[in-house]
């Protein structure tokens, strides 16, 4: 067995706010450091003190709101009229953006479940969980990779007319190349953030601008027939 | 004079054998009684007695889980209280939605509520779902919690589409017979899921009366059981997500490993 | 060979125990349960009557059809197309996604107000996402020459009815 000379022991002592800790490190291994011990605080009252206090504005704002604009309430269904434009709830323009340019088994049945699986396996990829900017490492291959989806998607939306989702798809590649062509020491903050993002960022970076631009044109610029109009303009 | 006799009068019945038998934590100020009003409490908890406190900074969160969280809670609320005057029938659903607005007192107010309140939410969770992902809080070990939060914001969604039918008007029938005709373009069993989602061919009573059954008991009910699970896996996987604190695991099996090896703890 | 090896002793028994037999047999019969569940729910929750309007309508008479026109019916969803060649019915039910169209005679067009398809005025896709054309309903005169439409029976385009 090892003698007393073997090990250091040590001992924390802050036995008011945590358990008593006692450590024995043997000097044949290192001790390194995994992860640092934070300042902790109860849960009751300090946190849910907190919830409490930012649900109450919440629900002070949405009373605000419920008081000075009525919840729409249109004529009784009916059937034999469709109105113009007939929209769906604004969380679905964009999908039902998507419906105008595709049949609706690709923009209804097939993109939803893509873009739920998609989100589902995140977690599950060790590609989504590196943290290194997309073309510091591997870059010849990345970059290979990074034109081939770009121009292909591209082609594709442009081949299909869907110039809504082909502008943030171009602009996303424009940040994407400014990255490519950038280094970790390049002039300017935000050309080195822009480096330093991984693969996964930019997928859903795209994901949010194509869901923020789909959403918006269904919601504020589409009127009869699915045709554009401006908001202003009624 | 008098606030001080009231809190005595608190004072007295925190104390008393009844109050004792109902809150099992007893009463206090110390470390041992807060942590016992958590743990010993059946609603709270699946929380953890004790959080970083770095966590509780708006910045570190934006209490976006916890606001959408609240927005539920509020729906909830409004949504018994609109059940009192709302009958799912052809054209009776419509009569309703009348009635809410001009006779019944507060009518129109729980009405606007509801409404504002399930938009919020959809907004919320779609936020909170961005959020943890920017922040990386997705990655292992919390990535099972990342896929009750996409379900979550599947059952919300599901939760405003149902219940967009519900007010039987123009805008309800047309986006429900635009969104249900999606799911017969389902291949092979397309139509069959169409008919079985309306209870037929058309938009009609029966459609309105599922949709109120969905909306009213399924939906919720997945939806505060799915809550649970999220709730309880954070304190299982180590509390909300922090920053630097935590050691950078590139992958779920590093993630695995951290936590079956002894970790020397460092006090800052 | 096979025999001889189920011949040896004890072997027999090391196919399947007690205990494995009597698991399965559980898992199974629970399997067969919940299957016989699932399809008693797929059949509760799928109406056997249905209280909506009957397919088979009257146009009215044929006489108030004049040629070369494009009536709507908005409450029997449906167009009444008199051409040259003769008279048919047409869905006025959006291929795409169910909405109403509506006949536009400024453009000579059948138009869709949800996501903007088009129809010339025998059902053919001009434009938009619609993925088929506007079907044809089957269509006869009754005995009073009034115009008959059988709307879920769908035939062949281009089958005019002379009269």
């Amino acid at each position: 067995m090892t003698g007393p000379s073997d090990y250091i022991a040590g001992v924390s002592s802050d036995a008011r706010k945590a358990p008593r800790r006692v450590v024995f490190v043997t000097r044949r291994t290192s001790a390194h450091v995994r992860s640092v011990d934070e300042e902790q605080v109860q849960t009751w009252p300090e946190a849910l003190f907190r919830a409490a206090l930012i649900v109450e504005m919440l629900v002070i704002a949405l009373v605000l709101i419920s008081l000075f604009f009525n919840a729409p309430l249109e004529g009784i269904a009916n059937p034999t009229v469709t109105p113009n434009p007939a929209k769906a709830p604004w969380y679905f323009l964009g999908l039902q953006e998507m419906l105008h340019y595709f049949p609706p088994v690709v923009a209804g049945v097939m993109i939803p479940t893509l873009l739920v699986v998609a989100l589902v396996v995140i977690p599950y990829f060790n590609i989504n969980i590196r943290p290194d900017g997309v073309f510091l490492k591997h870059r010849r291959r990345n970059l290979t990779v990074f034109y081939v989806v770009a121009v292909s998607l591209s082609l594709f939306l442009w081949f299909f007319d869907v110039y809504v989702a082909l502008v943030p798809t171009l602009v996303a590649a424009a940040f994407m190349l400014i990255a490519a062509y950038s280094g970790p020491q390049s002039p300017g903050r935000f050309r080195r953030y822009l480096v330093s993002r991984p693969v996964s960022w930019w997928i859903m970076t795209w994901f949010l601008l194509e869901l923020v631009v789909l959403t918006m044109v269904g919601t504020f610029f589409r009127g009869p027939g699915w045709s554009w109009v401006l908001p202003w303009r009624s | 004079m008098q606030l001080q006799k009231q809190a005595s009068r608190l004072d007295k019945l925190m104390a008393s054998r009844l109050w004792k038998s109902i809150f099992r934590s007893g009463r206090g100020a110390s470390t041992l009684h807060r942590s016992m009003a958590i743990q010993q409490n059946v609603f709270l908890h699946i929380l953890p007695t004790k959080v970083r406190r770095r966590m509780l900074n708006f910045d570190a969160t934006w209490y976006l889980g916890t606001l959408t969280l609240g927005t539920f809670l509020l729906l909830v609320i409004t949504g018994i209280l609109l059940m009192f005057y709302y009958h799912p029938s052809v054209p009776q659903a419509y009569a309703d939605m009348k009635d809410l607005r001009y006779v019944v007192s507060s009518g129109l107010f729980l009405r606007n509520l509801h409404r504002w309140s399930a938009h919020a939410m959809v907004l919320l969770a779609f936020a909170h779902m961005f959020r943890v992902f920017y922040r990386g809080a997705y990655r292992p070990p919390r990535e099972f919690n990342w896929v009750v939060g996409v379900i979550l914001l599947l059952v919300t969604l599901l939760l405003s589409y149902t219940g967009y039918l519900l007010p039987w008007d123009q805008l309800a029938f047309w986006a429900i017979t635009v969104g249900s005709n999606i799911s017969s373009a389902v291949p092979v069993v397309g139509h069959k899921i169409h008919f079985l989602l309306l209870g037929g061919n058309l938009v009609n009573a029966n459609a309105l009366l599922r949709f109120y059954v969905l909306h009213t008991v399924i939906l919720p009910l997945a939806a505060v059981l799915f809550i649970a699970v999220h709730f309880w896996r954070i304190r299982k996987d180590g509390g909300l997500y922090v920053q630097q604190s935590e050691p950078a695991r590139e992958t779920a099996e590093e993630a695995r490993a951290d936590e079956n090896t002894q970790q020397v703890v460092v006090k800052q | 060979m096979e025999q001889d090896r189920k011949q040896k002793p004890g072997e027999l028994q090391q196919e399947i125990s007690r205990r494995a037999f009597f698991t399965k047999l559980g898992i199974g019969s629970l399997g067969l349960a919940t299957a016989g569940t699932l399809s008693f729910a797929y059949q509760y929750m799928s109406p056997n009557v249905l209280y909506e309007p009957s397919p088979i309508v009257n146009a009215g008479n044929v006489e108030e059809y004049t040629t070369d026109s494009v009536t709507l019916h908005p409450a029997l969803a449906i167009y009444i197309v008199r051409l040259q060649e003769g008279i048919f019915s047409l869905s006025a039910i959006c291929t795409h996604l169910g909405c109403m169209t509506a006949w536009k005679p400024e453009l000579n067009l059948i138009a869709c107000p949800c996501h903007g398809s088009r129809f010339t005025d025998e059902g053919v896709k001009v434009a938009g996402p619609a993925p088929r054309p506007l079907p044809w309903f089957r269509t006869w005169l009754s005995d009073d020459r009034d115009v008959m439409v059988d709307r879920s029976t769908v035939i062949p385009p281009l089958e005019f009815l002379r009269v």
